[in-house]
């Protein structure tokens, strides 16, 4: 079978300074994997690899079994990418944001279609018309999300998804995730947040300084990933 | 199409990109408004002058009856009318004289004088739309496109956009296009309004909105280029503004500097001063040191050359010629130089773009230098056929008579 996400010996520089070393780990078709790593640990980097943004050092990545490179249209075409604290355009509002961006790929979305994303993620209808300057960061973020779940493509990268949501929130994208990941879509998300990671992801991949220091795979019939076991390898490694 | 309304509906959006498009339409309305205005005037004056110019002949040709008095009185009013497009591009109308009073005296005393309104004006020049399109659009189109990408990295969202478009580069493509395309309306659309029912032609039209949409394209290109080091938006813009200030200013000014020190030209001034001491030392000389330059140039005028009386109208306007004929090496070489340095000038433009971008304008109104040229070419041949008129009557002794006044010739002006 072929994997959605695949990187092999991935190694990546940036400004001079190698930000992956010999990455390789491989994502199948419905499942939920976490990148877990603290800061600098090349998380991002990872994602922008996928995305073309940046290109191997050595190594390569591959989506739907295709290299990015020399497939970069294809790649990001199958991909929805939510960035770190991604920030939409604060003069128009969440409906003119999504409308804008779903044109951008060439989706056709109408406004129901848009009611029910924005349902799922809980953004207050009476908020749906204002400009997003007016926004919380929470809020920014959920339109964010429901943004990646209307792009409707198999592949969804998720730089921080949690960022700035409360505990209430952090929920229901943890289940929003998983119904996602059962309908058949494909998440590679990055985090440093352990708790949030272990809850949702079928597998997590623990990097730290550019290097796949340890992975962790959801036990059958288990809700969520060991924290306590995940916690210590994160902070053996953070003091490490 | 759907990129384009979506990216429509954006830039309606966007406050900024509509504050630079809303002074861009009024910069173009004012300069085409300011221009028309300016193009009316000279044409009122011209009407009021030439309606003057009759009249006033009419009284003065039956005053006199000698021929020496009809020309020393006369004056006759040469003009260059503003082309239906001058006003887009005022040119050399600003700095050259487009209309003379003309006497059979020496010419060269006349041909350069000129009554410009106010010198301040003519020093920094007009606010017309060759100024508008050409020095100011680029600036607005910089303002408009410096920070289309790197606005959108330092927002975080450069990733989100790329990555989301369904083919590479396709946000940024539409978004400069059309802020380019729409700012190239705001100044075509005043420009078509203007010159339309002024009656310039739409030939003329079409060429002008083509110039402008040149021009604006390479500015754009200028930007990408620029855009592709991924510097921030403030270093853009620096780097966009130096580019303008460079190719704007500071070359032109280094093409004028230079264009004059390799081509030198006589001083106007010399010009001038030695014809009118030409013309006064012919009074204190023997009068034979004037007839004979003069029947070099005339011969058919040999047999009358005696010149009996202290002073004879014959003898005073050919020392009037000879006048002409002392300065001639220096008015041709100030007439070659000027086609010279507008020559070079020419080719040295392409180093500027907003220079050669005017100069196209200025071709297209007949404001240039050529059509200075050719309007003093003009003048300088009414004023022979003026010569040719008076000389056999001034020669012979004739009487003045109604009929031989209406022969004298008249000044065509080059109205379409």
């Amino acid at each position: 079978m072929i994997s959605m996400l695949a990187a092999q010996s991935l190694s990546v520089m940036r400004s001079g300074q190698q930000v992956l070393k010999d990455v390789s780990f491989s994502i199948e078709q419905g499942e939920i994997h976490a990148l877990l790593g603290g800061n600098g640990a090349g998380k991002s980097t990872t994602l922008l690899t996928f995305l073309g943004f940046l290109k191997p050092a050595s190594g390569s990545v591959h989506v739907q079994g295709r290299d990015v490179n020399g497939n970069l249209g294809a790649a990001r075409q199958a991909i929805a990418y939510l960035p770190e604290a991604a920030t939409l355009y604060g003069h128009l509002s969440a409906y003119e944001n999504l409308h804008y961006f779903l044109s951008l790929a060439g989706t056709d979305t109408g406004r129901e279609a848009l009611d029910d994303a924005l349902d799922r993620v809980a953004l207050q209808p009476e908020a749906r018309n204002m400009r997003m300057e007016t926004y919380s960061k929470g809020m920014r973020q959920k339109v964010a999300i429901a943004l990646a779940i209307l792009r409707d493509t198999p592949i969804l990268l998720l730089d921080e998804p949690t960022s700035g949501l409360d505990p209430v929130a952090i929920d229901e994208f943890n289940r929003l995730a998983r119904n996602l990941a059962e309908a058949g879509r494909t998440i590679l998300l990055v985090t440093h947040d352990v708790y949030g990671a272990c809850h949702v992801a079928d597998r997590i991949d623990l990097l730290q300084n550019g290097v796949l220091v340890g992975a962790f795979d959801r036990p059958p019939g288990m809700d969520r990933i060991d924290t306590e076991a995940v916690h210590v390898a994160f902070a053996q490694h953070a003091g490490a | 199409m759907s990129g384009l309304i979506r990216e429509i509906r954006f830039l309606a959006s966007d406050r900024a990109a509509l504050l630079w498009l809303g002074i861009a339409l009024l910069v173009a309305c004012v300069s085409v408004i300011l221009g028309l205005r300016e193009i009316a005037a000279q044409r009122a004056v011209l009407n009021d002058l030439i309606e003057i110019d009759y009249a006033e002949r009419e009284v003065l040709d039956t005053l006199y009856q000698d021929w020496g008095d009809v020309a020393y009185y006369t004056f006759h009013l040469t003009w260059d009318s503003p082309s239906d497009f001058a006003f887009a591009a005022l040119g050399q109308r600003d700095t050259s004289p487009w209309k003379h009073q003309i006497r059979a005296l020496a010419l060269e005393g006349q041909i350069y004088e000129t009554d410009a309104e106010n010198p301040d004006f003519a020093l920094i020049g007009r606010f017309d739309f060759a100024f508008a399109a050409n020095l100011l659009a680029p600036l607005l189109l910089i303002l408009l496109l410096h920070d289309l990408r790197s606005a959108e990295r330092t927002a975080g969202r450069y990733e989100l956009l790329s990555a989301t478009a369904a083919s590479r580069g396709s946000p940024w493509f539409a978004r400069a296009a059309l802020r380019t395309g729409a700012l190239a309306l705001c100044l075509i659309g005043p420009l078509w309004a203007g010159g339309l029912p002024g009656g310039a032609g739409a030939s003329t039209l079409i060429l002008a909105s083509l110039v402008v949409i040149l021009h604006i394209a390479f500015w754009w290109s200028v930007c990408v280029l620029v855009d592709r080091y991924g510097w921030t938006s403030p270093v853009n813009l620096t780097a966009l503004v130096g580019a303008w200030l460079a190719l704007a200013v500071i070359v032109p000014a280094a093409i004028k500097i230079s264009v004059e020190a390799a081509v030198p030209l006589p001083d106007g001034g010399e010009i001038l001063l030695t014809q009118r001491e030409a013309v006064n030392d012919a009074w204190d000389l023997p009068k034979a040191a004037t007839m004979e330059p003069f029947i070099e140039r005339h011969p058919e005028w040999a047999d009358y050359t005696e010149v009996g009386q202290p002073f004879e109208w014959k003898w005073y306007y050919a020392f009037q010629q000879v006048g002409d004929q002392t300065v001639e090496p220096l008015s041709q070489a100030y007439h070659d130089g000027r086609i010279g340095r507008d020559r070079l000038v020419g080719s040295l433009a392409w180093l500027s773009p907003p220079a050669l971008a005017e100069r196209a304008m200025q071709a297209l109104a007949d404001t240039n230098v050529a059509a200075t040229l050719a309007y003093e070419q003009r003048v300088r041949a009414f004023h022979k056929a003026l010569r040719e008129y008076y000389y056999p009557r001034l020669f012979r002794g004739e009487p003045v008579s109604t009929a031989s006044l209406e022969q004298r010739p008249q000044f065509q002006g080059n109205e379409s």
